[in-house]
């Protein structure tokens, strides 16, 4: 097998019990899959690619650069399930001007209160960056926790529109995708991760959450492969949004 | 007396005509779904207890029966079980959770206070014999009114790829309420069979249907639930 992106965090004991035990066998895929696109926003990314050191001096939970080294990843794929009618669904936070449903976020940060805009024109952090912004037809999940899941309705649009499975990327992957993920796997929702499609903020996570995940919830598998898998699925199996009187601010192709 | 098909059900002697005016709006084609599941809401013992007499009778030794209109709807619900067994589609039952340390004192499924003359035995949570699980169907313990409420239900019912309900049971203004409400607010279509639900009382029983069936379910006949399961068994018969 070729080298995957954790391999160098592994201990030799680590590869051998792995091994010994069974996990990381590659699932099916599922037929009837949706695009989860976990909190691509600016608080994530920062307004431009910049050195993770830089950017978190305004954005505290900013990716830096690796966030828009998966962009292109993101676009293709999103394109890509839009053609073929599959469901995209992208998820964000959500906050009371006051802050006062941070909740138990508070509890672990010393930045909390911080609640930098856009430069340009004065959005908040929360809103999905441009380069992917949501189109007419696509599904956005507001949230208040790690889980796409938790609190949210995003269950029962899966339910609705008949989805057996997701395709997940975003950030962070040791956060918010896998707690998604998780959840996922609780419910029987089959979960692939793109492997360049997520970003973390520190590299070990990023590839030990990964390597997890693989193990036990998802199959990871790189961007090429689940375009293959997407390219391989009938058009127009679902009942989409019309996406009448939905305003977008969707880039033109 | 409602003329059409839509208001033709067990409310149609209570419901005012200024009501069914108002609710108007909600008139639609039902039907059952695709891919469906049956559920099955709370058949155990207790609910049958003290045999088909009026539950007013029962209200001191069995506060939770409801006597003369669990007892009629035995023989649909035996029809019902046994087309969705014919037909191949999953069964889900539940019960009340009472396993030790399961739950913290004032868990329960409604609010009702404890009758200190009531009798109870240690069968009272069991299936109903007359509908036993067989191999293969699923029975849900449940501490709450919804069979969804802190349950595996929507895991295993994913898992199966079920898309819609077809709901029965008891009570229709407590349990069978709150999963049909549950269910659709998790995105499957309901349908509840008329005839298989029941209540302690005519007047709750039939508005408890009404608000269901204008907002969130279709409530169906019996025999057009067991049509449809039929028709579609005979339709996969003939695929094979």
């Amino acid at each position: 097998m070729t080298e995957r992106i954790w391999d160098k965090f592994l201990t030799e004991r680590d590869k051998t019990v792995l091994a010994a035990a069974g996990f990381g066998a590659l699932a099916d895929w599922g037929k009837r899959p949706a695009l989860i696109i976990i909190d691509v926003n600016y608080a994530f990314c920062d307004e431009k690619p910049m050195p993770i050191l830089e950017s978190i001096k305004k954005w505290r939970t900013s990716c830096g650069e690796d966030a828009w080294e998966a962009m292109p990843v993101l676009q293709k794929l999103i394109w890509l399930c839009r053609d073929k009618g599959i469901p995209v669904i992208y998820t964000t936070g959500t906050r009371r001007a006051d802050n006062w449903d941070s909740g138990s976020w508070s509890w672990k940060s010393k930045r909390r209160a911080e609640a930098p805009v856009l430069d340009a024109d004065g959005r908040d952090g929360n809103t999905i960056v441009d380069e992917i912004a949501p189109g007419p037809q696509d599904i956005v999940v507001l949230k208040q926790k790690p889980s796409g899941f938790a609190g949210t309705p995003l269950a029962s649009y899966l339910q609705l529109l008949g989805c057996d499975s997701l395709i997940v990327t975003g950030t962070t992957t040791s956060g918010c995708v896998r707690a998604t993920v998780l959840d996922a796997f609780s419910l029987n929702f089959r979960c692939t991760v793109v492997e360049d499609g997520c970003f973390d903020r520190t590299q070990a996570s990023h590839a030990i959450n990964l390597f997890d995940m693989h193990a036990k919830y998802a199959n990871v598998r790189p961007s090429e492969e689940v375009v293959e898998y997407i390219k391989s699925l009938p058009s127009g199996m679902f009942e989409l949004p019309s996406g009448a009187g939905v305003q977008t601010r969707m880039a033109a192709e | 007396m409602a003329t059409n098909s839509f208001e033709n059900h067990a409310w149609a002697d209570v419901v005012p005509d200024d009501l069914l005016q108002i609710y108007s709006h909600y008139q639609r084609e039902t039907f059952v779904g695709p891919k469906p599941a049956l559920i099955l809401i709370d058949l155990y013992n207790l609910a049958y207890r003290g045999g088909p007499v009026p539950p007013i009778s029962l209200m001191d030794r069995y506060p939770s029966s409801c006597g003369i209109y669990a007892h009629n709807a035995i023989e649909p619900t035996k029809k019902l079980i046994g087309a969705a067994r014919a037909a191949g589609i999953p069964i889900f039952y539940c019960t009340s959770d009472r396993r030790p340390f399961a739950a913290p004192t004032g868990v329960g499924a409604t609010r009702r206070q404890k009758s200190s003359n009531a009798i109870s035995h240690d069968d009272d949570f069991e299936i109903f014999a007359d509908f036993a699980p067989q191999e293969g169907d699923v029975v849900i313990r449940k501490q709450r009114a919804s069979i969804f409420q802190g349950t595996p239900l929507i895991s295993h019912l994913n898992l199966l790829g079920v898309q819609s309900l077809i709901v029965c049971g008891e009570s229709t203004s407590g349990c069978v309420r709150a999963s049909c409400v549950d269910g659709y607010s998790n995105g499957f279509h309901v349908s509840l069979v008329e005839e298989c639900t029941f209540d302690r009382h005519e007047l709750v029983h039939k508005m408890n249907l009404f608000d269901l069936h204008h907002k969130y379910a279709d409530v169906m006949k019996v025999n057009d639930v067991i049509a449809h399961l039929e028709a579609g068994d005979q339709a996969r018969l003939a695929a094979e």
